[in-house]
């Protein structure tokens, strides 16, 4: 069973083209002076790269619900504690 | 039982349940001098009493242990013991070497032992759990190179399964980890991280995998579920434990004088210790409602499935709480450590080894359980031993929380003796519970003379009248 | 949602089931590090916001790209082996250890620098958690690593098929996890200040 080939790639090159750019992104992002904007995107980014990994490397995309919920809830755990210690400095 | 030699294991299994009546009737009368401060002083005073009770709990888990070992590496490796002359040998000379030593804490002077016993040439005695006077350690080293030595020898001509080889390798390991009991250095910080690596080091490391491979053994054998996934489980035991246990020593090192970074790392590392035995407690349940058969030895499934859960409520619990690096300022030393050392110590170890012991003995003795009517004495034994120490524990833990309000965390702290007089009520409920226990330890000795064996068609015919 | 494409969502696992207990508890510890960090930077900001400026940031950057292609490169290992080719997912494999060991090369230039400068676990609160977070990382990809050269063996050797590659995706699982961890880890420790 194929998936649809929408895209010339397999999702998960594409996943990992766009890996190498969020990457690039946030060290950019992280090379100037602070700001809570810009550490939010830079950690915004970073789930989302958590998620990447998660559905299209790991092949979580094809499991059963309770177990791409237990790995999602992970990462908004993750990023929630770190975004919650930020804030309250 | 499949190997004639398997049968070494019996002596030690029986030296080990007698030490463990002793073990309990020195805790009896060291909780009674925790009432009344003279009873039996001068002849047996306290330190003596404490002394000997915590060093025949260790005498007589090592000695299971090494039962378990002579009765499941045999079975394991597919082959006879490599020599069970010298695991006879060497059960005779630990015994032998245990009594005397018990023997001379008694009727000689703590100093004076250590005067006729070579103490000034390698200073050794005097650290809790390692009073052992120096031929006693030198002994102790011998037979456990003895026990290594025959039990490596039969694993290599035999057939190397995990279990085997995470039973015989933590084995090396606990002799290892021995070795700095000869190392007691002047600087009192090293001489802390030397008895640490060792306490530490058995109980949240080494003798962790000694439990899983017990465990798993026994549960092999008694829900037949296929090896492959009981290993499986037991590596991850292994590697959890590995992961937060040696870090985990950390939580030792907070006011000893170690760089403070060890706040840090052992409240973190040492936060993550219960892990293992939850997991312990997931993989035992997953392979109960897996089981393929229902084995007739009752009694020993309970001990078998009892283990986790104390483990992880004495470890993983009681642990937890005094662990983390503000917590263990008001909780160091207190009471609230002594009750967790009890609830962890019976709860994994001597429950392990009562576990063992319960599935090999009847099969050491010719059958393959014990009739229905030893059985239930043997677990009213283990109800009345589970709870009694429960007991125990929430006693010690009541007299904990007293002395941090009264003498840790209080701006005005009360004298030490004043707030032991507060605590007399838990010190009473201790020793009540602490004689509940010694009962529920006849009563599961009891069962052991009730003769016969599990019969299949009378218990058959008794379940269906039902 | 049509029939066909919720069987596709209800597969297992991939992998073995034990390697995802595995998986869950090493994210645990992992999380409980993070947490850490995050809330030990808070009660000291400023020194946090001094010490980091001592980190070289690129030796993370680059060792992030390294450990999302060899990730990349194991996730290609598995769709080979599901299309029958063992010797590619051989070849991916391989590779996924060769960016791995860079990575560790990269790592131990970098803590070589580290030391150069004065930078110890006894330094201050920031060193510490670098050098342990790293170091302990460091030590989930030298195991990762032993798994993956044993899995490519094996492949190599035709032990797997396209109807029976446990093995593949339990190794694969846990080297996506190693890599999931060095994400956060990067954000984290050389980027959010
Ligand atoms: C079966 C496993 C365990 C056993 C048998 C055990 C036993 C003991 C004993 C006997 C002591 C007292 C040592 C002494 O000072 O004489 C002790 C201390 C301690 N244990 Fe455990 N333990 C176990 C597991 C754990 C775990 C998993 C944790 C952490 C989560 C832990 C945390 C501690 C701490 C923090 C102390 C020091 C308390 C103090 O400073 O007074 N233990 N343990
Ligand atoms: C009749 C039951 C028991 C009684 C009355 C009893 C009593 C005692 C007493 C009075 C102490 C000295 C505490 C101190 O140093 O302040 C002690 C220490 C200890 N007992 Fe027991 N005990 C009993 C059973 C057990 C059992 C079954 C175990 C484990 C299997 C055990 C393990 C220990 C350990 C590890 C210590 C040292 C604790 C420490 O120093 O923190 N005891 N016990
Ligand atoms: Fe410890």
């Amino acid at each position: 069973m194929k998936s649809p080939a929408v895209l010339p790639f397999k999702p998960c090159t594409v996943s990992w083209a766009v890996l190498l750019a969020l990457t690039t992104i946030s060290f950019e992002l992280g090379a100037g002076a602070s700001g809570r904007m810009l550490m939010a995107a830079v950690l915004a980014l970073t789930l989302i790269k958590g998620q990447l990994v998660v559905s299209h490397f790991m092949g979580l995309r094809r499991v059963r619900l309770e177990w791409r919920i237990a790995m999602a809830a992970y990462l908004a755990a993750v990023g929630g504690v770190i975004a919650l210690a930020y804030s309250i400095t | 039982m499949k190997y004639q030699s398997q049968a070494v294991a019996k002596p030690y299994f029986i030296a080990a349940l007698a030490l463990f009546v002793g073990q309990i009737v020195f805790g009896l009368i060291a909780g009674l001098q925790y009432l009344y401060g003279t009873f039996l002083f001068p002849e047996l005073p306290f330190d003596v009493a404490h002394m000997s009770h915590t060093n025949l709990l260790i005498v007589w888990l090592l000695m299971a242990f090494m039962g378990a070992a002579y009765f499941i590496v045999p079975e394991e490796a597919q082959t006879e013991l490599y020599s069970p002359k010298l695991a006879l040998l060497t059960f005779w000379v630990f015994l032998t070497a245990g009594a005397l030593t018990i023997a001379a804490y008694l009727f000689v002077p703590y100093a004076h032992l250590a005067a006729i016993t070579g103490n000034a040439v390698l200073p050794t005695m005097g650290r809790g759990y390692l009073e052992q006077p120096l031929p006693t350690k030198i002994g102790i080293v011998l037979v456990a190179l003895s026990l290594l030595f025959n039990v490596t020898m039969t694993l290599i001509k035999g057939r190397k399964t995990s279990i085997n080889l995470i039973l015989v390798g933590s084995l090396w390991g606990l002799a290892l980890l021995f070795l700095p009991a000869f190392y007691f250095p002047q600087d009192t910080v090293k001489a802390s991280f030397g008895w640490w690596w060792i306490v530490h080091g058995w109980v949240e490391g080494d003798w962790e995998l000694i439990l899983g491979a017990l465990l798993g053994f026994i549960l092999i054998k008694m829900t037949g579920v296929d090896r492959e996934i009981v290993e499986k489980w037991i590596y991850i035991i292994v590697a959890m434990t590995l992961v937060s246990g040696i870090v985990g020593i950390g939580h030792h090192y907070y006011y000893t004088g170690a760089p403070s970074y060890w706040i840090w790392l052992g409240s973190i590392f040492s936060a993550l210790e219960p892990l293992p035995f939850m997991l312990l407690i997931a993989f035992s349940f997953k392979m109960l409602l897996a089981r393929r058969r229902e084995h007739p030895n009752k009694a020993a499934m309970l001990w078998a499935m009892g283990t986790p859960i104390m483990a992880f409520l004495g470890a993983g619990l009681w642990g937890f709480m005094i662990t983390l690096a503000p917590a263990q300022y008001y909780m160091h030393g207190t009471n609230f450590t002594a009750a967790h050392g009890h609830l962890a110590f019976f709860g994994a170890y001597a429950m392990v080894s009562l576990a063992i012991i319960s599935y090999a003995m009847p099969l050491l003795r010719g059958r393959v359980a014990n009739s229905a009517a030893a059985q239930r004495w043997e677990m009213a034994g283990f109800w009345i031993m589970v709870l009694s120490m429960i007991g125990i524990a929430l006693a010690l833990t009541g007299a904990g929380i007293v002395t941090v309000v009264l003498q840790r965390a209080a701006a005005d702290p009360m004298p030490f003796m004043q707030v032991q007089d507060k605590e007399r009520v838990f010190f009473w409920l201790r020793e009540l519970a602490g004689v509940g226990f010694f009962v529920g330890l006849l009563v599961y000795l009891r069962s052991f003379f009730i003769s016969g064996e599990y019969e299949y068609a009378g218990e058959m015919k008794r379940a269906l009248a039902t | 949602m049509n029939a066909e494409a919720s069987a596709i969502r209800a597969q297992p696992l991939p992998g073995d089931f034990a390697i995802w207990i595995f998986i869950f508890a090493e994210l645990t510890v992992f999380g409980v590090l993070f947490a850490a960090y995050a809330f030990a930077r808070s009660a000291h900001l400023e020194l946090f916001n001094a010490a980091q400026l001592g980190l070289n940031r690129v030796y993370g950057y680059v060792n992030t790209l390294l450990l999302v292609t060899s990730s990349y490169f194991v996730a290609r290992a598995s769709l080979s082996i599901k299309a029958g080719r063992s010797t590619a997912c051989g070849h991916w494999l391989v590779g996924a250890l060769g960016l791995g060991g860079c990575f560790l090369v990269v790592k131990l230039a970098e803590f070589h620098q580290d030391f150069a400068q004065g930078i110890t676990l006894s330094a201050n609160l920031f060193d510490m958690f670098y050098l342990s977070l790293t170091f302990f990382h460091f030590m989930h990809v030298v195991m990762g690593m032993a798994i993956l050269a044993v899995v490519a063996r094996k492949a190599y050797a035709g032990r797997y098929s396209a109807a029976d590659h446990t093995g593949v995706e339990t190794g694969g699982s846990y080297w996506h996890m190693v890599d999931l961890v060095w994400i956060i880890l990067f954000a984290l420790v050389y980027v959010i200040h």
